[in-house]
């Protein structure tokens, strides 16, 4: 199978210091991608090595099958959008949007009639003679968009487009960034910090920190299953468990809270010892409230009596007293009978755990 | 609630009341105004009116007039006009490649090229003039090596002529050409070349639809100014031109100083003064253009 994009083994380094360490990814055809971490992490830097802007030291890069390392960008026919707009100036709306083509030696009528297609397409078909600088932020980005559409490229790179934009536009452009790929199926990579924009509008996920992929995976795997501590911790909420290993009976492992509590969980390999120290991590919304253990082997189960109940419209929090600790417990169904002071099981699916070692 | 309240401004005190009202302001200015009065507007007043007045205190254009219909007069106007323009495109041509090279680096060997720009300003162009005698004369550093090295036999005329003149302004006013297109292409954001060559542009092309345009404000301004001060220049074209070059500050120091002619070296120098301010304004009123304007106005 042909991807659209191929990174083999892509590594960058600075000043001999690793910044990308090691980038495995297949996107196939009209994918929404994501790569979503803390700023520093090395997003800009790959997306810059798959634009061309710089050269990975390590690794081979392919697009549409093709081997890209050592091709100019402006041989790569990719369409890019950038966090700081990067409109020019001293064009008008509409010899922005027209560049690529004239460059690309079309003639006067179709230049004409794609910009303004793809004007109505981001629903700006009146700006054609204004200039970037008397147009809004939104605007800017739209227009943006639209040039970088406007040649159909193969891919459609978007390095934190949304980022310098107030809160409320930023949802609209971002529904519109998902109604546009629906609309075109053009084969996306968005590069964010921000891991709403992530989820909403991606296909798969690509986690990272420090220059290392954590997990690809979609959006609703990176959630409910992440596979590291890192992504249990940027994304989302999490509750965590710091223990030790009392005793393993085949899958079955019993847990030693710090705070002293007991309790039974299941993993699927045998990676752990008696004695081991570990964290375990779970979501708040992976946790359902009960009365009794339904004794099915893939559900682990903690008692705790709830100290605050905190209703936030469609989810109510529940805060359960673990020992001396917190379960966070969100729930989109609360019971009349989870009242404070009351005695709670706290179950989940173990897939939805996290058991890892914790590094001394 | 405590908190909310150390949030509020602080209300201005009397003390800043005063410091900041605007007769305080005035009142800075004056000794500034003051001196600009005092050595400036009157002295330019008092030579306005003897440049139109006769002997008896009569108004006249007579001076006004000899330098009109005197073909030398005009010549000299010619030549300082064309000397500033050949000074403006030498110093447009050599600083471009330097201003894009200070734009491109960063930091540290931004901070030296701007310090060895500037560094030749720290020596009185008088100085400067005569090292270049010693490069350009007719047994200097270039005419020495050329004929050593047999490819002529005459010596080249390098100096005592407009080209002496030229190089010597060039040399003299080359530093505020670069900083003003250096100063215009820092704010570049770099981010647009990179717009640029991913829509299919290579290097070439982002220079001329990029740099070129966006540097429009810096290369007018560097215009505007090396031409004002080629056409007031005085010392380079006296040690470097000799007696083949003649400019209108040379000539009103002449009647002023040899001549003792005051009335017709005051009209001299109003004749240059307003030669300049009209060029430049002409070549601000062509080159801002409306799209100009919006561009780089707003
Ligand atoms: N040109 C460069 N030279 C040296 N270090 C760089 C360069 N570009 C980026 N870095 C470093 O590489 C790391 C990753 O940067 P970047 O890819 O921009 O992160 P992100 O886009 O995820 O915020 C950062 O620590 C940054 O300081
Ligand atoms: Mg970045």
């Amino acid at each position: 199978m042909q991807y659209d994009v191929e990174l083999k083994n892509i590594k960058k380094q600075f000043n001999k210091q690793d910044v990308v360490k090691g980038f495995n990814l297949q996107v196939k055809k009209g994918e929404f991608i994501s790569f979503l971490g803390p700023s520093g992490c090395g997003k800009t830097t790959t997306l810059n090595m798959l634009a061309g802007f710089l050269d990975p030291s390590e690794g081979e890069l392919f697009i549409k099958g093709k081997r890209m390392n050592n091709i100019p960008p402006y041989k790569r026919e990719l369409g890019m959008v950038f966090q700081t707009y990067s409109l020019f100036p001293h064009m008008t709306v509409f010899e922005n949007v027209a560049y690529g083509l004239k460059l690309r030696k079309k003639p006067k009528a179709e230049i004409e009639s794609r910009v303004r297609k793809v004007l109505e397409l981001v629903q700006l078909p009146h700006l054609h003679d204004r200039f970037p600088n008397q147009l809004s932020g939104g605007q800017r980005q739209r227009i943006a968009i639209a040039r970088a559409l406007v040649t159909e490229p193969s891919i459609l790179l978007l390095d934190e487009p949304l980022s310098n934009l107030d809160a409320k536009l930023r949802v609209e452009l971002r529904d519109e960034l998902k109604r546009l790929h629906k609309q075109l199926g053009v084969t996306t990579i968005f590069v964010t910090h921000d891991q709403e924009e992530a989820l909403s509008l991606s296909d798969r996920i690509v986690v990272m920190s420090h220059g290392n992929i954590e997990q690809i995976g979609t959006p609703n795997e990176i959630y409910n299953q992440p596979k590291s501590e890192f992504v249990h911790t940027f994304i989302g909420q999490t509750n965590q468990f710091e223990g030790n290993i009392k005793s393993i009976n085949g899958s079955q492992i019993q847990i030693l809270s710090k705070d002293g509590v007991v309790f039974n969980t299941v993993v699927s390999d045998s990676r752990f010892q008696v004695g081991e120290s570990v964290n375990l991590f779970i979501r708040p919304e992976s946790i359902f409230l009960g009365k009794e253990h339904n004794n099915s082997l893939d559900t682990a189960c903690i008692q705790g009596k709830i100290k605050l109940v905190t209703f936030l419209g469609s989810i109510t929090e529940y805060h359960v007293a673990i020992g001396d600790h917190d379960l966070v417990v969100r729930t989109q169904q609360p019971q009349k009978e989870w009242i404070e002071g009351a005695d709670v099981l706290c179950c989940w699916n173990i897939e939805n755990q996290l058991l890892i070692r914790r590094e001394m | 609630m405590e908190q909310t309240s150390q949030l509020k401004l602080k209300a201005p005190s009397k003390l800043e009341h005063i410091i900041f009202s605007k007769w305080v302001v005035y009142l800075l200015l004056t000794p500034a105004l003051i001196v600009l009065i005092g050595v400036f507007f009157i002295p330019m007043l008092l030579m306005l009116v003897q440049s139109l007045t006769d002997e008896q205190s009569n108004f006249t254009l007579a001076n006004y007039a000899l330098f009109f219909s005197e073909p030398f007069y005009w010549g000299v106007l010619w030549q300082t006009i064309k000397l500033s323009t050949f000074t403006v495109l030498g110093a447009l041509i050599l600083s471009y490649p330097v201003a894009m090279f200070m734009a491109q680096s960063k930091g540290k060997i931004r901070a030296i090229v701007t310090f060895l720009v500037l560094l030749p300003h720290l020596v009185s162009v008088v100085i400067r003039n005569f090292g270049w005698t010693i490069i350009l004369n007719d047994r200097g550093m270039i005419n020495t090596i050329l004929l050593e090295a047999g490819i002529i036999d005459q010596p080249l005329r390098l100096m005592y002529n407009e080209l002496g003149t030229v190089i010597g302004l060039v040399d003299s006013f080359v530093a505020y050409m670069i900083l003003a297109i250096a100063t215009s292409l820092y704010t570049i954001n770099p981010s647009l070349y990179k717009a640029g060559a991913i829509m299919g542009a290579n290097k070439v092309r982002n220079f001329i639809s990029i740099t070129l345009p966006l540097s429009l404000p810096g290369v007018y301004s560097g215009i505007v100014l090396v031409f004002s001060l080629s056409m007031s220049a005085f010392v380079t074209p006296t040690l470097l031109g000799g007696t083949s070059v003649k400019v209108m500050p040379a000539l009103t120091y002449q009647q002023i100083m040899f001549t003792l002619n005051w009335p017709l070296g005051a009209a001299i120098s109003f004749i240059l003064l307003g030669t300049t301010i009209f060029l430049v304004s002409t070549f601000t009123k062509v080159t801002e253009t409306k799209r100009y304007k919006v561009v780089f106005k707003s």
